[in-house]
């Protein structure tokens, strides 16, 4: 992919990219530790007490558990999300009538915060692990459903030519074009897809669940003083968060999604 | 690439159902300790305040003594979504702890939502920062004071030690906010004084930084705040069950209040078992002084709810379109004020 011109004047350096973050991290975690001890405040954690509290949950099992819960909320929310959301934004983006019909409608729900939500999750699906799934699954299901359909309305029309010169249609004009086509915004959707359901996972786990990161800065909240296991849920949210982004750029790499990017 | 990515995504979705159902759902336990545990399916709600406390107090002492307990609590960090899960699913959580005005006014709007016996007696208070210059309710003028929630009791404390003195609500700004963020709010002056169930007025006594203005004892002695209410479709099916709960939660209550020895051993499992706190806060409030709260006399009188109900219209916060047979169920109450105090002792 081509750089921006002012960054492609400076020589990509490995050294560079590893010392710079990590000189970055170093300079905030001073920070934060001197605003903390020069506040007085014994409330607000410095990232030593984090640290500790991260090596208490630890300890107890907690911390793997608790990621496990989160995750497996977050894979059942974002992956049922993935199968409703590209098929539904496909055909909006492919068939007017489909798109007139539910565009208004789709944009009507999905601003409406998963915060909102929470009550008529509980009273649907009470509090167990399906309120939280659900909730995850409303914040990703839209983003991904208008990436997907404004893929295909985006599309170069001089593909769509080509591909009806060589006798292509049906099913065969869907899969060898118009899908490739669309893949690499409807990547780039589900990457803000799963960043957002990452990040409702503390508002998804604030309904009655026992387990979950989320669960985790929630209950610290009602432990009394343990603000630390409140910072430590937001530090491995964060990190965890950091890894499933990565982990969706891979798909950037594969051949079909680059096709798609060879306008560019 | 659609194959490998189909093939990945199945095998994380197995992997992470497994370790989820293995770590945090107990799939793979012996059949026979889960179907004791699916056995108790009657899910109680209660949140880890002491105003609760006999709740978790009666499924430890009946797990140790009995083999299972009968009843399922359920914890809830919040009210409206403990209430939410009561409206939603009565099925699942026929019965929960809940603040008493906030259970009148179900019943004012037609949820079938009895009140069968209370959950404690005192138990609440009302804190300032202790470098604050409130040493009476008259300073509260022009302050913000913390409360729980619209139903809650606590702001009904205020407004009638405000009338003693002939100020109103209107004299003093009232937000609400929830009960365990208040510590930090009274420690950063974030509001001027902060008033809910315990532990976490105590907590602010505890970390220094909180300083009494009222207890509820002395203001409002027998003060209720959280009762234990029924859907009536629950007291009509199972009323063997919620005669048991009742008697359960009268038993532990006398336990609790029998020795401090006990208040001790129930603040240390209490904290541990169910609300995840560190136990030097509830061996703390439950003991300094023994009387904060109390569990004993636990039958709903019609003069309290008249009291609670007649001070809320006043404050406008009930309707008062029901009346005391609405909304109380006292016929479990006999039996249960009959039953013995629990007979347990912690294991030394």
């Amino acid at each position: 992919m081509n750089h921006s011109p002012s960054l492609a004047r400076i020589p990509r350096s490995r050294k560079l990219e590893v010392v710079l973050p990590f000189l970055v991290g170093l300079l905030f975690l001073t920070a934060w530790h001197l605003t903390v001890k020069a506040s007085g405040s014994d409330i607000f954690p410095t990232p030593y007490a984090v640290l500790g509290g991260l090596a208490e949950l630890a300890r107890q099992g907690l911390l793997l558990k608790y990621i496990v819960a989160s995750l497996y909320r977050v894979s059942w929310g974002f992956g049922m999300a993935v199968l409703v959301g590209v098929p539904l934004g496909l055909v909006l983006g492919w068939f007017r009538p489909a798109f007139a019909a539910l565009n208004p409608f789709i944009q009507i729900l999905r601003p409406i915060s998963p915060i909102a939500w929470i009550p008529v999750a509980i009273l649907w699906f009470g509090v167990k692990d399906t309120a939280p799934i659900f909730l995850i699954f409303l914040a990703s299901v839209f983003p991904i459903a208008v990436s997907s359909m404004s893929a295909v309305q985006n599309m170069q029309q001089v593909y769509l030519r080509a591909a009806q010169n060589f006798g292509l249609e049906g099913g065969s004009l869907f899969r060898r074009v118009i899908l490739p086509a669309a893949l690499p915004q409807i990547i780039t959707g589900i990457r803000i897809a799963l960043g957002v359901a990452w990040l409702v996972v503390v508002a998804a786990e604030m309904i009655a669940v026992n387990s979950g990161l989320g669960y985790l800065i929630i209950d610290a909240r009602n432990a009394g003083k343990r603000y630390d296991l409140v910072v430590a849920g937001m530090v491995m949210i964060g990190l965890i968060g950091l890894l499933l982004d990565l982990l969706v750029r891979r798909l950037e790499r594969f051949d079909e999604v680059r096709w798609g990017y060879g306008q560019r | 690439m659609s194959r490998s990515i189909l093939l990945w995504a199945s095998a994380w979705l197995a992997l992470i159902t497994g370790l989820h159902g293995g770590l945090n759902l107990d799939w793979f336990r012996e059949r026979a300790e889960r179907q004791s545990a699916d056995a108790r399916e009657f899910g109680v709600g209660f949140l880890p305040v002491t105003c609760h406390l006999t709740c978790p107090v009666t499924d430890f002492i009946n797990r140790n003594t009995g083999g299972n307990g009968f009843f399922q609590p359920m914890r809830f960090s919040g009210f409206p979504e403990l209430k939410e899960m009561f409206l939603g699913r009565p099925k699942d959580m026929p019965a929960s702890f809940i603040l008493a005005p906030m259970a009148i006014a179900l019943r004012e709007q037609g949820v079938k939502i009895k009140i069968v016996y209370l959950g404690h007696r005192d138990g609440s208070a009302l804190m300032v920062h202790k470098d604050s210059g409130i040493h009476v309710p008259a300073d509260l003028r022009g302050r913000t004071i913390a409360v729980p929630g619209r139903y809650a009791n606590q702001r009904l404390i205020i407004y009638r030690e405000l009338k003693k003195i002939g100020m109103t609500l209107s004299d003093v700004k009232i937000v609400e906010m929830p009960p365990p963020d208040m510590p930090a709010a009274l420690f950063s002056r974030a509001v001027d004084a902060i008033t809910s169930g315990e532990p976490f007025m105590g907590q602010t006594e505890l970390d220094g930084y909180g300083r009494v203005l009222w207890q509820a004892k002395d203001v409002w002695p027998g003060f209720i705040s959280c009762v234990l209410a029924v859907h009536e479709d629950a007291i009509r099916d199972h009323r063997a069950e919620i005669q048991a709960l009742v008697n359960g939660i009268a038993r532990s209550g006398k336990w609790v209040d029998q020795s401090l020895e006990h208040r001790l051993d129930a603040a240390e499992f209490v904290a541990k078992g169910y609300y995840n706190q560190d136990p030097r806060l509830l061996r703390f409030v439950l003991s300094k002084p023994p009387d904060r709260v109390t569990y004993s006399r636990l039958t709903p009188l019609r003069a309290d709810f008249e009291e609670i109900q007649r001070l809320a219209r006043e404050a406008g916060i009930l309707a008062g379109t029901v009346n005391f047979e609405d909304y109380v169920d006292d016929s479990f109450a006999a039996e249960a004020n009959a039953q013995p105090a629990l007979n347990f002792e912690v294991k030394r």
